[in-house]
Formats: structure tokens, sequence, C-alpha cells
């Protein structure tokens, strides 16, 4: 219905124009967000050429899509369900079951063997830190599998929150603190591994 | 030696995670707060994985490329 003294074709403009300011809105926020998702989004997959073609492949969705995003919700978590969707349509990763063997190690493993390994007796747990490189991190995060790195990379990298984790990989938020706990189990053996390879002192 | 089958350092491991999650039980985080105020392996233990979870966080970040920022901005739609 037109306003009184305006005609159809004028609402029908008005109509557009403020359907353009809707969308470039959702288009600046989107792109103010883009460090964001790609700090997920390079550790999820494993090279910086798979994560850039992720990322275009993502906004490129999004824009198209963008009605279908409900203002007020969690523009950042929207982007990377996209996000992860694509990946596993892209066949780069195969939805499975993880493996549920139980994990010998437990949550103390890491530092028990650090501090083996520092010639200081009794050290503190800086100097115990010090024993781990950038490199270490980075190589021993790429090392967890799939599942349990999602897990991870949302909660502990991208501060989302279980529920949002869950919604973005379409699991169970008890499902999600599963993979997250031993994820960070299975991170903490491969970090334990890459120090003590390191062998010696750092230099 | 208390009489428990439950090693109270095992215990506090189990305990750690959920922990600094924020996510035990007020119960629960009481028997941690017991037991790390008499314990110092614990106590390192912990602080240890506070640490390491920050380390880890600032250690995998690599920064997006200006070129990819371009390529993403030249996605918009255009305005006609």
């Amino acid at each position: 219905m037109a306003a009184v003294g305006e005609t159809a074709p004028e609402t029908e403009a008005r109509r557009l124009a403020e359907d353009a300011r809707d969308r470039v809105r959702f288009e600046e926020e989107a792109l103010e967000l883009a460090d964001q998702v790609y700090r997920v989004a390079r550790r999820m997959v494993s090279s910086r050429e798979e994560a850039e073609d992720l990322m275009q492949e993502t906004y490129a969705r999004a824009f198209r899509s963008w009605r279908s995003f409900q203002p007020g919700t969690n523009l950042r978590a929207w982007l990377l369900r996209i996000l992860t969707n694509l990946n596993i349509d892209r066949g780069r990763r195969v939805q499975r079951a993880p493996d549920m063997q139980p994990l010998e190690e437990g949550d103390y493993f890491l530092y028990n063997k650090l501090e083996e390994s520092t010639q200081a007796p009794n050290p503190d747990e800086e100097r115990v830190l010090e024993r781990l490189s950038q490199d270490d991190a980075v190589s021993a995060l790429s090392a967890v599998p799939h599942d349990f790195r999602d897990a991870i990379v949302l909660v502990d990298i991208g501060d989302f929150s279980y529920n949002d984790a869950a919604q973005i990989l379409d699991i169970p938020v008890g499902t999600v603190m599963s993979r997250l706990h031993r994820g960070r189990r299975i991170l903490k053996r491969e970090l334990a591994d890459r120090a003590v390879t390191d062998g010696g002192d750092v230099t | 030696m208390s009489g428990f089958a439950i090693d109270p350092c095992d215990q506090c491991e189990e305990l750690l995670q959920p922990f600094l999650d924020r996510d035990l039980s007020e119960e629960e985080r009481m028997v941690a707060e017991d037991h790390l105020t008499g314990c110092e392996y614990c106590r390192k233990r912990y602080r240890f994985e506070e640490q390491l979870r920050r380390f880890v966080r600032q250690a995998v970040v690599e920064p997006m490329s200006p070129e990819l920022k371009t390529k993403l901005a030249e996605l918009r739609t255009p305005l006609i």
C-alpha cells in the first residue's frame, strides 16, 4: 500500500533503496569480521592457499545469501557455519566418527615431559613453557585430527562458546565438549613429541 | 595418606580442563580448590595450562594477507 500522496513507483524505489542500504551494511559488517574469521579458517585447513580459497568462497556465498542472516544473531558464527559447510562440501575433510580409543596421556603429561627435559632442578612453569617454540605449536595443532582440531580452533583460538561451536559444526554441545577435552590432550601429546625431539637447550 | 582409592592429584588432573573452562559444579570446584591450596605440584600444572593456552593461541595466529582482504572487498555487490 502506497502512502497518501505517494505513487506506487516511489514506494518501490524507496524499498529498493532501503534494501540496498541494508545489504551494504551487512557486507561492511561481514568484511570487518574477516580477520577473525580467517584466524579460525587458517587453522581448519592445512595450507594458506586453501584458507584463502575458502574465505573467498565463503564471502561470495555470504554476500549472495545475506537475506538469510537474521539480524541480531552472531554474524561471525554464521560466516563460519558457511565456511565449515563449504569445507565439508569440497571433500577436504570427511565427516566421520572420531577415534575414541582411550588416550594414555592425561592433562599433566606435557608438563611432566617438559620438566623432565629441563636441566634446572624444580624449574618454574615459565621456564618449562620456554621449551616450546611457535613452530612447535603450529605443527602440533595441525597434527591433531580434524574433528578434534575444529573444536579446539573454534573455542580456544576463535573464542566461540560451546553452543556456537556446536551450531557451526552441527554437532551436539556434549560432543563439542568431549572433542575439545580429548583434542587438547592430543595437542599436548603432539607438543611433547616435538619439544622432546628438539633436544638440548633452547637457543 | 587418605583412605580413598583415587589419588587426589589424579582427581585434580581430571578436573583441570573443566576448572579452567569454568565448567565445574560448585562441589567439584571446591574439591579442586581445596586440593590446589595445599598442593604445589598441581598448582604448577594448573598455572602452566593457563599459560600454555595463551601461548598456543598467540603462536598459531597468521595474519590475513592484504591481497586477500582486497579480494574479499571486491566480492561486494556493486552499487548501481
